[in-house]
């Protein structure tokens, strides 16, 4: 560390080198809960806190002191972060991403009447009966859906948004 | 961070200038001084020392509570410079408490005896506002090159740190303040001076966080390592 104090670029590497596993291990041992993520910016943490005051090493002490006194310091600091943060959340398994009133669901499962739905698809033009099975009932990619029928990309679009504009008049109507 | 740990302890070596070792705590104070004390010198030249400065040299009780307000100043100095340096020994936060104990005890035992000789008349309280500008004025540039000197160290413990610091800016301004301002009643002296000392030590605690924090110093080292 001295040695880095004066400028030794290779010995400050050779330092930092060394005693990043021993951080990790520390940090690891210490906070047994945290992911493998946290445990990495922990230590960054305290290896930025250690360049940042590197100059408060004072040669004639041992190092590992000056050094653990750093990382129990921003161990402190970081748990301290962690209870805020958590104080102010609530955990959940899965957010929901609409309310669960039926007022604001009732679009959510498409149409009602799948027999209708199926009645409107069986009274399509064949190829645009072929191409909604294809892309949307058996989701196949227009790709697969063009090598499959032997038709262009462009082709099965067309027949897609013609089939999709007949089958909202039809189901429309029909009610 | 996104930065991986390896790279970064390699960036870090990259980008390390030199620095120059802090002294040690004792040393820094003694620098501190060498501000601190020419300057109370001059307010008190510039306002004007007190007409009885000379007799109050021999009154005993005067020269120990002077000599507590100054020990307090130098002791809480070094306490604030060794809170900086990780390892330290944690004792040092109660370098301060035996100066500040003879201080706080010799205006107690003035009080008693001011009550014993005067009765409750020797207790008497007036206002007197003028010592917290005062001990301000005397402590400002002291707590300012306090403060300077405090943000090159690490912030361990911010509000200890800090107010270890304005504990010794403003021991060391009642001390210049009394060179100056004649007011010798033991009660006076506890609720107005030593009043106003503990006031600027609470403020400066409750400002510790904002000197000194972790997250100035390593946004500037940071800085340092993101490849422009």
């Amino acid at each position: 560390m001295q040695a880095a104090q004066a400028g030794n670029t290779h010995a400050y590497a050779q330092l930092l080198e060394e005693i990043t596993p021993r951080l990790r291990y520390l940090v690891r041992a210490q906070r047994k809960f945290l992911r493998t993520e946290d445990v990495e910016d922990l230590v960054q943490d305290i290896l930025l806190s250690l360049h940042a005051v590197r100059a408060t090493y004072d040669p004639r002490r041992p190092f590992m002191p000056w050094l653990m006194a750093i990382a129990r310091n921003r161990l402190a600091d970081g748990a301290r972060r962690y209870a805020r943060r958590a104080a102010h959340e609530v955990p959940v398994e899965a957010l929901p991403v609409t309310f669960s009133d039926e007022g604001t669901n009732r679009d959510d499962g498409g149409y009602r009447d799948a027999e209708a739905l199926k009645r409107a698809i069986r009274g399509l033009p064949a190829g645009q009966r072929d191409a909604i099975e294809m892309l949307k009932l058996r989701e196949m990619s227009l790709k697969e859906a063009a090598a499959a029928s032997g038709t262009s990309v462009g082709a099965l679009k067309v027949a897609v948004h013609r089939a999709m504009a007949t089958l909202r008049k039809t189901l429309i109507r029909e009610p | 961070m996104t930065m991986e740990t390896e790279r970064l302890a390699a960036r870090l070596a990259e980008v390390a200038a030199p620095v120059r070792p802090l002294p040690r705590p004792w040393l820094r104070t003694a620098a501190w001084l060498l501000v601190a004390v020419p300057y109370v010198a001059l307010v008190v030249l510039v306002v004007s020392p007190r007409a009885d400065l000379i007799e109050k040299l021999s009154d005993w009780r005067y020269m120990v509570e002077q000599v507590a307000a100054l020990a307090t100043g130098i002791t809480a100095a070094t306490a604030a410079f060794a809170t900086v340096i990780p390892g330290y020994d944690r004792k040092f936060l109660f370098l301060p408490v035996l100066p500040l104990a003879i201080w706080l005890g010799s205006l107690a035992q003035g009080c008693i005896q001011a009550l014993i000789e005067l009765g409750l008349a020797g207790l008497s309280l007036r206002p007197d506002w003028a010592c917290f500008p005062w001990i301000i004025v005397v402590s400002a540039v002291l707590a300012i090159t306090m403060g300077v000197m405090l943000r090159r160290g690490a912030p361990l413990t911010p509000r200890a740190t800090t107010a270890l610091g304005g504990l010794a800016a403003a021991g060391l301004g009642d001390f210049g303040l009394r060179l100056f301002h004649p007011q010798d009643a033991s009660l006076m002296v506890l609720v107005w001076q030593v009043g106003t000392v503990f006031t600027l030590t609470a403020m400066a605690a409750w400002a510790g966080h904002y000197l000194l924090n972790w997250r100035s110093m390593i946004g500037i080292a940071r800085r340092t390592v993101v490849v422009p």
